[in-house]
């Protein structure tokens, strides 16, 4: 194995950028989608990145996951700068340490519910265990996703399948989550009931969670909130009211326009 | 035009079927202009026009097996083209495109293609095969006579070229009808075509004759023992029956198959994806094998029946010299008429080729998301290879199985009556050649597909457009 373990130091950040760029296309027309942005995020923590549309948050976190190079600055994952890893040593690396839920399009399509959920582990190469397979189990009850799990994703509306991608990514527990609007798709109860688990994730078992939102309520969960605008970190706050955190949107709004 | 391009794509998406067209209409104009210089020979001499007649026989059949595989292939190659644009074709139907306009433009697209790729096939094999007449005359094996450059027979394949590629435009374009505009603002869903019904009547009906035919064909073989004459043509009619039978339960035999072979690929998690996307639709991996079916059957069906004859040939008390001759006969005999038929499965191997590279450019998200999932380049390659080697395995075994029977029992209808018991055709060298040609056709289907397929970047899997 190529990866490299983690340390179990709790000050030290699971994932941390160092004045890292991404900029698309070149000459005329580049776009600068992330510019200079140098931040860490904390073990156990649940945090929320919020800023405008096309700010830079899907960017910010596929570079922090490694899924995205950098155009230049250093990315630390679990201990391990990316830009030094190959392919190989980065999906090994991905494999092992992070759990994704996209935006769209998250389960793989040929595979049932239950498959979808275990195949971190199949990845892996190990067997899902006593303690595993209760807290999957969990899971899956939680989401409401009982009676589903024989079902193909096909079968399942956009909200039930962002479900399955959660338990998917919590079921391994992996050393950091990344969210990208996980509750995107969802209606405001279960919505709540997504967000709380999540939390009792960070607070209970010391999930390290990043999630993108761009709703105040769904972000007045977290533990820590950044703020994106126009590629550029523009603040960092711990935890806010719904109330608060609209308040401070509508101010890098205005200012952005 | 417009349109076309609206629901295709670029013309070039309909390279295959240009290829096939192509690949038929060079065929059956070497066939047919070989036919019209035997006849011009059989002017001159007499042994050339029953060989003429013979031969324009043959190639009539042959001409339709190859265009029959043509058509399941460009069926096969429209549909994937269009499953795959689906959210798009659902957009255009949102904004007010009629589903039978899209179709008629689909259609119109094979036909355009389909005509320039016959027109040149023709060309070319007509061409070819004059080059190779006037060859022949020069060095004197062929006499001098009047030989016609053009012959009639080449409108007609032209037209049934045309006419075959239309319909199948027509008939792979059906999947527009199912899709509803509101699938287009289904944003998350991933895309698949739902599950196609299998058709209770159809299922009867293939069970009946393909049972009915094995049964004409084991009665035949029978009668070889008393009444070689009339057991062969019984037993012709029992495995062309079933053969029908099973072209038309291909779509219940051939996933079921594919299933069983792939069971053997393994458990792990590429292993397991390959399994699912090999039997993920049953119709796609019906028309994706069953010209290879085809084609296999075809090839072992004459090998296995000539070597069949030949052991019982062997087994005769015959005087060396006529034994050598028959032999020699029999060997020249099944050499013709495999190549002759081999083209069926060189046209199946083109449709399964591009049906393999245009999945993988349709499942580049699904590969994107298997990427950031955790599946390395080296997993997602051998996810492909997986599902190429399942898919082509099963219709190479199939096939084979098949041929040896039709071959057996026909040769056993022939000259059961001077032979003891069952004679086999085993033709170790067709097989040995079929699983070298197998072996190739994976790895041909595989190689570029899977290069293009580790290229996909993880995050293309995030792309809201994809
Ligand atoms: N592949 C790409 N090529 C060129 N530009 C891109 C690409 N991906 C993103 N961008 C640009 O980078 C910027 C940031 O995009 P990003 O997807 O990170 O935004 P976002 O904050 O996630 O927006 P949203 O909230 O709408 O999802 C945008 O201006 C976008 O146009
Ligand atoms: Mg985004």
């Amino acid at each position: 194995m190529t990866s490299t373990p983690l340390q179990d130091n709790a000050s030290q950040p699971v994932v941390s950028l160092r004045r890292v760029t991404r900029a698309y296309g070149d000459g005329h027309g580049t776009v600068v989608a992330l510019d200079d942005v140098t931040v860490d995020i904390r073990r156990g923590e649940f945090t929320a990145i919020m800023g405008p549309s096309g700010s830079g948050k899907s960017t910010l976190m596929n570079v922090a996951a490694g899924l995205d190079d950098a155009t230049s600055g250093d990315v630390v994952l679990g201990g391990a700068t990316l830009s030094q890893l190959d392919d190989n040593a980065r999906t090994t690396l991905r494999r092992s340490q992070v759990g994704f839920v996209f935006q769209a399009f998250n389960l793989v399509p040929t595979l049932s519910v239950a498959e979808n959920i275990r195949l971190p582990f199949e990845l892996a190469g190990r067997r899902v265990d006593a303690a595993e397979r209760q807290w999957i189990d969990h899971l899956v009850r939680t989401l409401g996703l009982a009676d589903r799990v024989g079902h193909r994703p096909s079968e399942l509306s956009g909200g039930q399948q962002q479900r399955v991608a959660i338990a998917r990514a919590l079921a391994s527990r992996p050393a950091v989550i990344f969210a990208d609007e996980p509750t995107g798709n969802l209606d405001s109860r279960s919505s709540r009931e997504v967000l709380t688990l999540l939390r009792t994730a960070a607070r209970e078992y010391g999930q390290t969670i990043a999630m993108v939102s761009h709703d105040p309520v769904a972000a007045s969960y977290a533990d820590r909130i950044l703020v994106i605008a126009d590629g550029r970190l523009v603040a960092d706050h711990g935890a806010l009211s719904p109330q608060q955190i609209s308040d401070l949107l509508i101010g890098f709004e205005v200012g952005a326009a | 035009m417009t349109r076309r391009n609206l629901t295709l794509g670029s013309l070039r998406e309909l390279g295959t079927v240009g290829l096939v067209a192509a690949l038929c209409g060079t065929y059956a104009a070497t066939l047919i202009t070989t036919a019209t210089i035997f006849t011009a020979v059989g002017s001159t001499d007499d042994g050339g026009s029953t060989a003429a007649v013979f031969l324009s026989i043959v190639s009539g059949v042959f001409i339709l097996i190859a265009l029959y595989v043509g058509a399941v292939v460009i069926v096969n190659a429209v549909d994937t083209v269009i499953s795959g644009r689906l959210r798009h074709i659902a957009l255009l139907r949102l904004l007010g495109a009629s589903g039978r306009d899209l179709r008629t433009s689909v259609m119109r697209g094979t036909a355009t293609v389909g005509s320039v790729g016959a027109s040149s096939g023709i060309l070319v094999g007509t061409g070819m095969t004059h080059l190779v007449r006037v060859i022949l005359v020069r060095r004197g094996t062929l006499p001098e006579a009047a030989y016609p450059w053009f012959s009639p027979q080449l409108l007609g394949a032209f037209g049934a070229i045309v006419l075959a590629a239309t319909a199948a435009g027509w008939l792979g374009s059906r999947v527009v009808l199912k899709v509803s505009p509101a699938s287009a603002l289904a944003g998350n869903a991933a895309h698949r075509p739902e599950r196609r019904k299998a058709s209770l009547v159809r299922a009867t009906l293939a069970t009946i004759v393909i049972v009915g035919g094995l049964l004409v064909l084991g009665l035949g073989g029978l009668l070889g023992e008393t009444n070689p004459g009339a057991g062969f043509v019984v037993a012709f009619f029992g495995a062309a029956g079933s053969a029908t039978g099973f072209l038309i339960g291909a779509r219940f035999v051939i996933p079921g198959v594919v299933a069983l072979c792939s069971r053997l690929l393994g458990s792990d998690p590429s292993s397991v994806v390959a399994r699912r996307n090999a039997v993920m639709d049953p119709l796609r991996t019906t028309r994706a094998t069953m010209g290879l079916v085809i084609g296999v059957t075809l090839v072992t069906t004459f090998a296995s029946g000539t070597s069949a004859l030949r052991a019982s040939v062997a087994a005769w008390e015959l005087d060396p010299t006529r034994r050598a001759e028959a032999t020699q006969m029999l060997g020249v005999t099944s050499t013709v008429l495999i190549c002759i038929i081999v083209i069926s499965s060189i046209i199946a191997a083109v449709g399964f080729v591009s049906t393999m590279s245009l999945t993988v450019i349709q499942r580049h998200r699904e590969i994107g998301l298997l990427r950031s999932l955790g599946f390395t380049r080296r997993q997602v390659r051998t996810m492909i290879t997986k599902e190429s080697v399942a898919l082509s395995a099963s219709a190479v075994t199939f096939g084979i199985l098949l041929g040896l029977l039709y071959g057996t029992v026909g040769a056993q209808s022939l000259v059961g009556s001077q032979t003891q018991g069952i004679v086999w055709g085993l033709p170790f060298q067709a097989f040995a050649f079929i699983a070298v040609a197998g072996l190739a056709l994976v790895l041909v289907a595989s190689q570029r597909p899977a290069q293009r397929a580790v290229a996909v970047a993880p995050v293309e899997a995030l792309r809201m457009d994809g």
